[in-house]
């Protein structure tokens, strides 16, 4: 059996007296999909941002690809651990964060080239390629401003994978998108599931946690309420929380 | 919808009237203001330039000999009645009356001398009658003439340099001195007769008129006065005169200098920087108690001969003043110019009384000209109003009204003046470029008219769209509005400039200088820049600093940006010029200014740069951290780029505010464009000129800025949603 690619111990997240993220534990296997699902303000974008230490936890550790750090340790170390922890996971967010001043090409090639020092024609190239991958390739010199939400959501993806990280992190990637804009990132997504990327996907989008999600979670309150298999949890769920969630959504 | 005809209501009968009275008021305005400028119907007559004057020793009589070759003879006391007197063949140069006014006497370029009978000329009536005697010299033409009071002698002065003394009884020359090395242009005989006086170069000669001796020459300057830029030094002398007492001699020269000698001591009485331009003649009263200096920069000054103080200036002369005389008594000065008048002033109140011309008659080419200008202008002017007329609205009967103010202003101006613009071709062609580029303006818009639809309403093609029509017709519409526009701002230029040329702006003066003013345009320019690129940099620190965690750094640069904006830009100026060196820092000028101005706006430019960098949202910091960004990757490649588009149109704004206030540092001795305006001006009297200059200069420079920053912001602004 080989290592969790991810691993969660003890996390706790206060903002000022608010306990937000109430010491949950966690193991993502290598190409593992987890979907974590729940009502809003149950924390889960918070424990998302935790991994990559967008949000610092309070409390407990992170370990992603061999690199751990615990909260409460701050120094020249730990900031180092949070770059190379931020390297090694892509993230995508609700609201694309595109940056505006840049072509699609350029907000694609900035990071390798300003982080890790990749030579321009070798980035401009993969760049390139994972244009071609989400399918915008004639999109290449466009200003994001000129993009619908499911195209600036594709590049913001393509921009997450030229770092090749070794996870994904989806931040309700497809909530701000009309709703006819929302299957094209879906089948992106499913593509890189399919890849094998190791992925956690904070989302509402159901059809896409019951056909890629490996396992799926509900969050409320700061815990995990319940957790299991799609088929398990959508269709059989054991917690009243659950219960009642699902039957809203559904 | 109907298009095709335009949305518009249809017209009232009154608004008709009105529309018509506007078109009819334009065209009439409109050739009225061309007549205006290129002289009028009563002004179609072409002056010659007057070279010399003279007035009889009564006051009643004006003698001036012109370019024409004629002499024009006034009786004042006949009401200014006009002979002309025909005998030069070429420009007269001198004329003079003897004291008793029975003799004119008259020397021009043709060489000639020539001796009038005053009675027998005025009895010839208006054709003048014939010269009493002619004195020829073969050698050329003749300069300047002077007559010993009693008539029995005269001085010649000619293009061969000789003063020649002459007896007009016999018509033999008594004298022939010379040649003089330079100075070929005054000559001056005393009024007994006995001295004659020539200018040669940078000094005077006086010989006794009878024998040719030398008896002085006046040369040396001013002892006990100051050493540098000495009036007369270097100078030529261009007029001279004898005083009826026979004690002193004054001289003008090229450079604008009047000097008073003393005959007996040989020496300057006092001398005085008197004209911007050469002096053209100097005269003294009868009484020996005033002098008169009349100059090329279009003045006529009054002297008070004892202690040389200035007693009276008169302007008016749309020329040079070639000429001037004292009439009847002191407080009479009739002077002459090569705008071909003639004018009398009062010297009490120093206002021109009378004006005439020496007037040759009527040109029938130019009038011709002037004739079918003023029909095409009337029927562009009429085409416009129907043009108006279809697409009436009460917006653009205003437009059309507003063009009807400049040229009626041209109009009323000339009206105030007592006579005409005097006709010399390139008076003329200077006056009248702004109305030239009026009649352009025109065609061009007429031109339009046909060309784009402007007046014609929109017809619509066919087999086009619905929203395809109303764009059209919009644009149509747009770029009829933007003509109006152009076009008023045209007028505005015409008006100010038309007032301003009324007052008496001086255009050569303006010509002459505007290259020392424009130098300090590039000092403005520097000033600025260096300002600016120190206030950016300062800026950019001070809202980092603003920003930060860190209590004393936030601290420190609230403090500055509090002091800064809470105290004078003079004050500070002043502070970094003139309060620094008593702690022992000398600063240059331009420096302090630089120090000053930089500093100044940085604080100003500090909540700029901030507000700038709060409007990037949180979500771009974490997307560039997410990617493994450092703070300092982020700020310099994410943030600051954004950030920029957002600042550079107020640092544009700043920059624009910057120029214009760097004015401030000409009050701590820098040489830029408002220093050297305000130090011109106050020389020579010429403020509005000077600081006109520099506006325009400032005004250019904002224009020329503004057209670039519109490109930078453009370019900055690139991948934003239009």
């Amino acid at each position: 059996m080989t290592e969790p690619i991810i691993k969660v111990h003890g996390l706790h997240k206060y903002f000022g007296p608010l306990h937000v993220i109430k010491g949950v534990d966690l193991e993502v296997m290598p190409r593992e999909v987890v979907v974590i699902i729940g009502p809003s303000g149950a924390g889960k974008s918070t424990f998302l941002r935790c991994l990559n230490f967008l949000e610092e936890p309070s409390d407990g550790t992170v370990e992603i690809d061999g690199v751990e750090i615990r909260a409460r340790e701050p120094g020249r170390e730990h900031r180092r651990r949070i770059q190379e922890i931020r390297q090694k996971a892509g993230m995508v967010f609700q609201q694309f964060n595109l940056f505006p001043h840049m072509t699609a090409l350029g907000n694609i090639i900035e990071a390798p080239i300003t982080v890790k020092k990749m030579p321009e024609e070798k980035a401009i190239a993969k760049a390139e390629e994972l244009l071609a991958w989400v399918g915008l390739s004639e999109k290449r010199d466009e200003y994001p401003s000129r993009l619908s939400g499911g195209q600036q959501q594709r590049v913001a993806i393509a921009r997450a994978l030229a770092m090749e990280p070794k996870i994904m992190l989806f931040d309700e990637p497809t909530s701000a998108l009309d709703p006819e804009l929302i299957g094209e990132v879906v089948e992106v997504m499913e593509r890189l599931a399919n890849e094998g990327m190791t992925m956690v996907v904070v989302t509402h989008e159901m059809h896409f946690a019951r056909d890629v999600a490996d396992r799926i979670i509900f969050m409320d309150e700061g815990v995990w309420v319940e957790m299991g298999p799609p088929d398990e949890l959508l269709t059989n769920p054991k917690e009243e929380r659950t219960k009642r969630f699902l039957a809203h959504i559904l | 919808m109907d298009i095709s005809t335009g949305s518009h209501l249809p017209l009232s009968r009154a608004m008709k009237l009105l529309c018509l009275l506007v078109a009819l008021t334009a065209g009439l305005s409109l050739l009225y203001g061309i007549q205006y400028y290129a002289g009028g119907p009563l002004r179609l007559a072409v002056t010659s330039p007057v070279y010399d004057l003279a007035v009889s020793g009564d006051g009643n009589l004006v003698a001036a000999g012109a370019q024409d070759g004629a002499i024009r003879l006034w009786n004042i006391a006949n009401g200014w009645n006009m002979l002309t007197l025909a005998g030069h063949t070429g420009p007269v140069t001198g004329v003079a009356f003897d004291s008793s006014a029975s003799t004119l006497f008259s020397v021009g370029q043709d060489g000639k001398v020539l001796i009038w009978d005053v009675q027998t000329v005025l009895s010839a009536g208006s054709t003048g009658g014939q010269a009493k005697k002619v004195l020829a010299t073969a050698d050329g033409p003749l300069n300047s003439l002077a007559v010993a009071a009693n008539g029995s002698l005269l001085a010649t002065i000619g293009k061969d340099g000789i003063v020649r003394v002459w007896d007009p009884e016999s018509g033999q020359v008594l004298q022939a001195i010379g040649p003089g090395e330079s100075t070929k242009l005054a000559v001056a005989l005393s009024h007994d007769g006995t001295l004659v006086a020539a200018g040669d170069g940078e000094q005077i000669q006086i010989w006794e008129a009878r024998t040719g001796i030398s008896l002085h020459r006046l040369e040396g300057y001013v002892e006990g006065e100051e050493t540098e830029g000495q009036p007369g030094q270097g100078e030529k002398v261009t007029a001279l005169a004898f005083s009826p007492d026979g004690n002193y001699l004054a001289s003008g020269s090229d450079g604008g200098t009047v000097l008073i000698w003393d005959i007996e001591k040989s020496k300057v009485a006092w001398a005085t920087k008197g004209h911007l331009a050469s002096v053209t003649k100097v005269v003294f009263d009868a009484s020996s108690e005033y002098l008169l200096s009349s100059g090329a920069d279009n003045y006529v000054r009054r002297w008070r001969v004892s202690g040389g103080k200035f007693a009276g200036l008169f302007g008016g002369h749309l020329g040079t003043v070639t000429s001037v005389a004292f009439g009847a008594d002191a407080d009479t000065i009739i002077s002459g110019g090569s705008d071909g008048s003639v004018r009398l002033w009062d010297g009490v109140n120093q206002l021109e009384r009378h004006l005439v011309w020496t007037r040759l008659g009527l040109m029938p080419v130019w009038g011709t000209v002037l004739a079918a200008w003023m029909l095409g202008s009337g029927l562009l002017g009429l085409v416009l109003a129907w043009g108006l007329w279809r697409v009436h609205t009460w917006g653009h009967l205003g437009s059309l009204a507003l063009y009807t103010i400049g040229p009626l202003f041209s109009i009323v101006l000339p009206l105030l003046e007592t006579t005409a613009y005097p006709i010399s071709w390139s008076v003329r062609l200077n006056i009248a470029w702004p109305l030239i580029l009026l009649l352009v303006w025109y065609i061009f818009l007429v031109a339009y008219i046909r060309h784009d639809a402007i007046a014609i309403p929109y017809q619509a093609p066919e087999a086009t769209s619905l929203a395809e029509q109303l764009m059209a017709a919009r644009r149509s519409g747009n770029i009829r509005f933007g003509l109006f526009v152009m076009a008023t701002w045209l007028f505005i230029f015409i008006l100010l400039f038309s007032v301003l040329r009324r007052f008496g702006l001086d255009i050569a003066f303006m010509r002459k200088w505007l290259p020392f003013i424009m130098g300090g345009a590039g000092l403005t320019m520097f000033i600025s820049a260096a300002a600016i690129a120190l206030a950016t940099i300062l800026a950019l620190i001070g809202a980092l600093a603003r920003l930060s965690n860190n209590p004393a750094a936030n601290g420190i640069s609230g403090f500055y940006i509090s002091l800064i904006r809470g105290t004078p830009l003079l004050v500070q100026i002043f502070i970094w010029y003139l309060a620094l060196p008593q702690l022992g820092i000398t600063l240059e000028p331009k420096l302090a200014g630089i120090l000053a101005l930089g500093v100044n706006y940085g604080a100003y430019m500090t909540e700029i740069f901030r507000a700038g960098i709060q409007a990037i949202g949180i979500g771009q910091y974490e997307a560039a951290h997410a990617l493994g960004m450092s703070s300092s990757q982020t700020f310099r490649r994410i943030v600051m780029p954004q950030a920029l588009r957002i600042v550079i149109p107020p640092i544009g704004n700043e920059f624009i505010a910057m120029m214009k206030d760097s004015a401030l540092v000409s009050m701590i001795t820098v040489q830029e464009l408002t220093f050297r305006a305000q130090k011109l001006g106050r020389q020579n009297f010429r403020n509005l000129e000077t600081f006109l200059i520099a506006a325009a200069f400032y005004w250019i420079l904002t224009i020329v800025f503004q057209f670039f920053q519109g490109k930078l912001e453009t370019y900055m602004a690139r991948g934003e949603r239009r």
